[in-house]
């Protein structure tokens, strides 16, 4: 009977689990030319955004969003040391994290938002009805929704996919083949974080002492949105890159939040009761 | 003072428009009417009964346009059904979206059945309408009434807009907003067909008793978001929340039911108008904390302090 219901929904079996994918971006190594914003754009089809200039240094992309997948961030800082004024840049490749604990998956109330065999998260285009719900859920301002004026995709949620069509083929995702200096790097999610671990100890040792890993298990950030399958070696505070210290995840307030309702509704309820008890003699 | 990158928004600015807070306010008030009224049918007197049960017209009535709002909010109305693809109660909207199916049926067939109590509805429909369970409808109406006036906060509640997210109240809040809009409705009905000054002087009371914990809970959730609430409590939308939806919608109906008096002719004219006020104030409410929570997810201190403590 199951089997006759699958058939008549269309069901398919999920494909068998493979080994968890996901990206280290290496700030550190990071020179700000853009290559993975373009190879993203271009293997993905994603129109352009305009010819907007910001103002602030050669970030003229702003942030992610429905058809910007990766984001070249430019800090530039500035900071007195002794008599000498010293400047630096620092260059990061943004991207969507694939959380363990994805908040927009969990907003999602069609079931458009996957995790896929790859144990990244994916958006189902033909399932998404643009309810909107995942966008402001996302603690890292990710995911977006197109407008419904567009000319792309119209009206559904969109952000990185990891490539998943790339990776169904063995292939390296689009962003991580065209990095010139392997700031991007992808692989199994357990060998990327060896190589991370490897890595922040190589900088340590050469005096950076600010430099830090961000999406790693350990990590503070990790407490509610779990390990990122696309974290970062930063060389700053996370808030210098725009991101949250501590990323929420809304499903650890809910309940909480649904009592409070509840006390309200059934408080009234018995107040009401009385009131009205109090007409009947 | 912690320094982010350049003035740039952590997250993203929610992408819903008007449909959302009218489509709030109405099921709140549908909800907040149907409980009314089953509270009447359950415990009131006759003439509560009689009057209260106008309740479930104002619930049917106000339930219609809100399917239809949301599917408009949509960015693919047309996929409007993935909805109900599946049941994620872990998702508020898969929730919301499941609760409004369950109580428009119900709202429809409690108001059928006191369309046939009353005459309006005649010959075979009348019949079929005689056969409606009551009681079930109203304690299952109630129930799905409560999650749907009580879901809407906790929605905007799960995200990461501040001014949403900072407070574990908003829910409380609109729950309270959808009951005296609600309740505010039945008032407003009972007025306008004549009901006996007790009845009208009790449904006052009830709508007083959500006004007052709509005043109570909304000072908490002001307290508790704390410089996060400012896109509400100061600026554009300073003037539309304190004068709107405090002032009118809640204080102003407050004090009119406290001091209306004896008065008959002039305790049921101002009876009337504190009713509109404080159904006018709960739209005023939803529209006014929805709309700066679009400003507040600009706001990149606002965020960082959402995710430091």
């Amino acid at each position: 009977m199951i089997d006759g219901y699958k058939r008549l929904m269309n069901l398919e079996e999920p494909p068998p689990p493979k080994k968890a994918k996901g990206f280290f971006t290496d700030t550190s190594l990071c020179i700000g030319c853009k290559a993975c914003e373009v190879a993203c754009k271009q293997w993905n089809q994603l129109p352009a955004d305009g010819f907007a200039i910001t103002g602030n240094s050669y970030d003229n992309t702003g942030h992610l969003g429905a058809t910007t997948w990766r984001h070249v961030q430019f800090i530039e800082q500035a900071k007195a040391n002794g008599d000498r004024q010293e400047e630096r840049w620092l260059m990061m490749s943004d991207v969507c994290k694939h959380c363990a604990n994805a908040a927009c998956l969990e907003a999602c109330p069609t079931g458009a938002l996957v995790r896929t065999e790859f144990d990244t998260v994916y958006v189902q285009q033909d399932i998404c009805n643009g309810c909107g719900f995942c966008v402001p859920a996302c603690p890292f301002g990710v995911i977006d929704r197109v407008p419904k004026e567009s000319t792309f995709e119209v009206g559904t949620a969109h952000k990185c996919t990891l490539c998943y069509d790339r990776l169904k083929d063995d292939m390296t995702p689009a962003c991580a083949k065209s990095c010139p200096t392997a700031s991007i790097q992808f692989g199994d999610v357990e060998e990327l974080r060896l190589r991370a671990r490897q890595r922040l100890g190589e900088l340590r040792e050469r005096g950076e002492s600010k430099a830090r890993l961000y999406g790693m298990p350990e990590g503070k950030e990790a407490t509610e949105v779990g390990p990122l399958h696309a974290f970062f070696l930063l060389l700053d505070k996370p808030e210098a890159y725009n991101l949250p210290e501590v990323p929420r995840l809304p499903r650890k307030t809910m309940a909480e939040r649904y009592g409070w309702s509840a006390a309200v509704g059934i408080g009234f309820a018995m107040m009401a009761a009385l009131v009205f008890r109090g007409g009947r003699r | 003072m912690t320094e982010g990158y350049y003035d740039y928004p952590v997250v993203r600015r929610p992408v819903w428009t008007w449909e959302v807070p009218a489509y709030f306010w109405l099921g709140g008030m549908a909800a907040g009417a149907f409980l009314t009224a089953s509270l009447a049918q359950t415990v009131g007197s006759a003439d509560d009964r009689r009057v209260a049960a106008d309740g479930f017209y104002v619930a049917a009535l106000a339930i219609v346009p809100c399917a239809p709002l949301l599917i408009a909010d949509l960015g693919r109305p047309q996929r409007f059904h993935h909805m109900l693809r599946i049941f994620k109660p872990m998702s508020p909207m898969n929730l919301g979206a499941w609760t409004l199916t369950g109580f428009t049926p119900l709202a429809f067939a409690r108001a059928a059945s006191h369309a046939a109590d009353t005459g309006l509805l005649r010959g075979p429909f009348r019949a079929l309408a005689k056969l409606a369970p009551r009681r079930l409808l109203e304690l299952s109406g109630s129930l799905l009434g409560l999650v749907l006036a009580g879901y809407s906060g906790v929605l905007l509640g799960a995200t990461n807009v501040p001014l949403w997210a900072k407070s574990k109240l908003l829910g409380g809040v609109f729950m309270a907003s959808a009951l005296s809009s609600g309740s505010a409705a039945v008032t407003l009905q009972a007025a306008r067909r004549g009901a006996p000054d007790a009845t009208l002087h009790r449904l006052s009371t009830v709508e007083s008793v959500a006004s007052l914990t709509e005043m109570a809970i909304l000072t908490g959730y002001l307290m508790q978001s704390g410089k996060a609430a400012r896109p509400l409590t100061t600026g554009r939308f300073a003037a539309p929340f304190w004068l709107g939806a405090v002032g009118v919608g809640a204080l102003l109906p407050l004090l009119v039911h406290r001091f209306s008096g004896r008065d008959q002719g002039a305790m049921r004219s101002l009876t009337t108008v504190a009713a509109v006020c404080t159904m006018a104030g709960s739209l005023v409410l939803r529209w006014s904390i929805f709309e700066a929570g679009k400003v507040s997810s600009e706001d990149q201190a606002a965020s960082f302090e959402l995710s430091s403590d």
